[in-house]
């Protein structure tokens, strides 16, 4: 156990070791983000809608697109010396390896999520009525979720002659759920509704990493082992 | 009473789809040999290397390492392969150490930062070892892959064409390290098209054609003409 | 099961399914009363019902086939999920066509956020990626694992999705045949019902079975070309 604990920690550090040297994933994602951002301020019309309203839906909308421009990433940072292979011939558990990742991915995607939290304060005057660790709790949750699904896909986009044009395809149908509870948690937070209607959507965020979490362990294997 | 070999395949086959990439290999390595392999491309050496370094599942045909049969991610038998390849397995924005390092962890090896040292000292990078894997030469990615294939002191070691991309120097510097990796306590095995290298390297040579193995021999038993014979024989026989 | 078999097993269900086709149309057009609320378009639904019923049951055979593919590594049960996913993807389609034409007439919209439609609509992308996953990959095994991994996990997601999209106030008509009370449909409807039902179970299994024997011949293709290629080893040369 401890050894597999390890295993995880060495890929976590190492993915964000690399992450923090080239910063390659980071500025792409935070890039895309911020100008995201600033897109949706000429496609709304203000004099109609208030952006702190609807805020919570473009937040999420926006997580999930930067959130697969860097996870599609995932697995070709170990292709480029064919690495994966190296991994693959270590005595570590395959879930260990995607396990790894995920956390890696989920540390950056959650960078990039408090990122957006400050890019809508400030672009939109987007304030933060209810509690604000609420309000991290539910963007972790949501984000662990969708690394559990992005992580897994990506091995398989990655796989593919059509690498991350697929991973779109494979991902959105999935994250229904993640978009609806995530965005439903995330408003009744900002706007300080009552906590007892927040149990709900974050349940269901919660089994959504859980299910998402415990599919990805058992079937990455089959997806990197041949 | 003898100890079982130290890898022993038998009927190995492997099958892409309608191609047969492997064709019912027997094959049997033990300590203190380094079989060199020969073959034409597509001749399906290494398919074979990876059935034999557990990374691809036989379609049929079993495996034994130490007389135990195995299956690819059996993490006993991984513990004690390493594999060095044309493709170094390193990641180019980490330093040297931190490459050695990381393999190190994943291979649970224990007193790590001694080993590293003395692994980047016998290939020669101990002055660049803090240096990223991006700033080296290719033949210097070379010798630190070979620094972590021999990392966790496999027993099996396998050299899948290693030399591919090497300058003549960087492959000289190359080959006098891998006379050091043959040893007692290990068994080697080394594709490549260098047929001459191969054979001064090796005590056995093999040569497959079309997924097969077609021929094994002692090294000694062959001069550098007699193996080039064998090899146009094996490889260009009308069917 | 011998190949010939299964196509006459195939073939015998198809009649059975198209005549229960037959007599399910003359009862939709010439006997069931019309539905008091919705009008003749209510019709539709003996269409529309049953072909969700088989998109459904299809998503789980792929799902279990898949599965228990992934668990034994027998290719009959990859090439058996293929078959179902084709058949369910025809099926989901059926249902996609249907649903906005019934809502146009009975609703005076082409497309409302129902919750089933929806599901089915994303079913259908989770179909479509089942195959275009299949297709992507130059090495067939891999393709095949791939595809098992879309179709475990799209299954396991429907009920999250379910709920998902329950959340969203339905504007479809609520289920009417499984009641606690027992069903509330007229007999006539009812019997329409579970004869079209009956008609596309049919209908679906010998698509199924088709699709499945023209796989397992692909197979046996594969298996002589390599065959071809690789003929029963003769004696080996040996130096």
């Amino acid at each position: 156990m401890t050894a597999w604990i390890w295993a995880v920690w060495a890929i976590l550090h190492k993915d964000l070791t690399r992450e923090f040297r080239t910063w390659e994933r980071l500025v792409a994602m935070a890039s895309f983000a911020i100008l995201t951002a600033i897109l949706f301020n000429y496609a709304l019309d203000r004099t109609e809608v208030d952006p702190a309203r609807i805020a919570s839906g473009l937040i999420w909308m926006t997580v999930l697109f930067s959130g697969l421009l860097g996870l599609g990433r995932t697995f070709h940072l170990e292709e480029e010396e064919d690495a994966l292979v190296g991994l693959l011939l270590t005595p570590i558990p395959r879930e260990a390896l995607y396990f790894g990742k995920v956390a890696a991915n989920a540390v950056l995607l959650g960078v990039i999520g408090g990122l957006l939290l400050g890019v809508f304060g400030l672009f939109f005057g987007l304030e933060v009525r209810g509690n604000p660790w609420a309000l991290a709790g539910v963007m972790a949750l949501g984000i662990v979720g969708f690394t559990a699904v992005g992580t897994l896909f990506s091995a398989i986009s990655a796989g593919t002659t059509m690498g991350e044009s697929l991973l779109p395809l494979l991902v959105f149908p999935l994250l229904v759920p993640l978009i609806l509870f995530g965005g439903r948690a995330t408003a009744l937070v900002l706007s300080g509704g009552p906590a007892e209607a927040l149990g709900g959507p974050v349940r269901m965020l919660g089994a959504f990493a859980v299910l998402a979490l415990v599919t990805g362990g058992l079937l990455f294997r089959y997806v990197v082992e041949e | 009473m003898t100890l079982p070999p130290l890898l022993e395949a038998r009927g190995l086959v492997r099958d892409f789809g309608p191609h047969r990439a492997v064709a019912d290999v027997d094959l049997t390595l033990d300590v203190g040999e380094l079989m060199a392999l020969f073959g034409p491309n597509g001749a399906g050496k290494s398919t074979l290397l990876r059935l034999l370094s557990g990374s691809l599942r036989p379609t049929e045909g079993e495996l034994h390492f130490r007389g135990v049969p195995f299956m690819p991610g059996d993490p006993r038998v991984a513990r004690q392969v390493g594999v060095l390849s044309h493709r170094s397995f390193l990641y180019r924005h980490l330093t040297a150490r931190e490459n050695l390092r990381f393999y190190g962890r994943l291979y649970g090896v224990v007193g790590l930062e001694e080993r590293v040292a003395r692994r980047l000292e016998t290939v020669g990078l101990q002055a660049r070892m803090d240096h990223r894997v991006a700033t080296f030469s290719r033949g210097m990615v070379q010798r630190l892959a070979l620094a972590r294939t021999l990392l966790h002191d496999p027993a099996l070691v396998v050299l899948d064409e290693p030399f591919t991309g090497l300058d003549l120097d960087a492959a000289l510097r190359l080959s006098r390290v891998l006379t050091e990796v043959r040893s007692d306590q290990r068994a080697v095995i080394l594709v490549t098209h260098d047929l001459q290298r191969g054979r001064e390297l090796a005590t056995r040579v093999g040569v497959m054609s079309r997924g097969r193995l077609e021929v094994q021999a002692p090294a000694h038993s062959l001069d550098g003409p007699g193996l080039e014979a064998l090899y146009r024989r094996v490889v260009e026989v009308p069917s | 099961m011998s190949l010939r078999m299964i196509r006459w097993t195939a073939l015998t269900l198809a009649t059975a399914g198209l005549v229960l086709a037959v007599l399910f149309h003359w009862q939709v057009f010439f006997r069931v009363p019309t539905e008091a609320s919705m009008g003749l378009v209510q019709r539709i639904f003996y269409i529309h019902a049953p072909a969700a019923w088989v998109a459904f049951l299809a998503f789980g055979i792929v799902a279990l086939c898949s599965a228990v593919y992934l668990w034994l590594g027998e290719a009959r049960l990859d090439r058996a999920a293929l078959a179902a996913a084709e058949g369910g993807f025809v099926f989901t389609t059926i249902v996609l066509l249907t649903g906005p034409l019934w809502g146009k007439i009975a609703w005076g919209t082409w497309w409302t956020w129902e919750p089933r439609l929806t599901l089915t609509l994303l079913l259908w992308f989770i179909y479509l990626s089942y195959f275009l996953v299949r297709g992507a990959t130059e090495n067939p095994g891999r393709s095949q694992r791939f595809a098992a991994v879309v179709g475990i996990v799209g299954a396991l997601n429907i009920p999250l999705i379910h709920i998902s999209v329950l959340w969203f106030r339905s504007l479809h008509p609520q289920p009417v045949v499984v009641r606690a009370d027992g069903p509330s449909l007229h007999p006539d409807m009812l019997n329409t019902l579970l004869t079209a039902m009956g008609s596309f179970t049919l209908l679906f299994l010998a698509l199924f079975l088709l699709r499945y024997s023209v796989e397992r011949m692909g197979d046996r293709a594969d298996a002589l070309v390599r065959e071809q290629l690789h003929p029963t080893p003769g004696p080996t040369p040996r130096a």
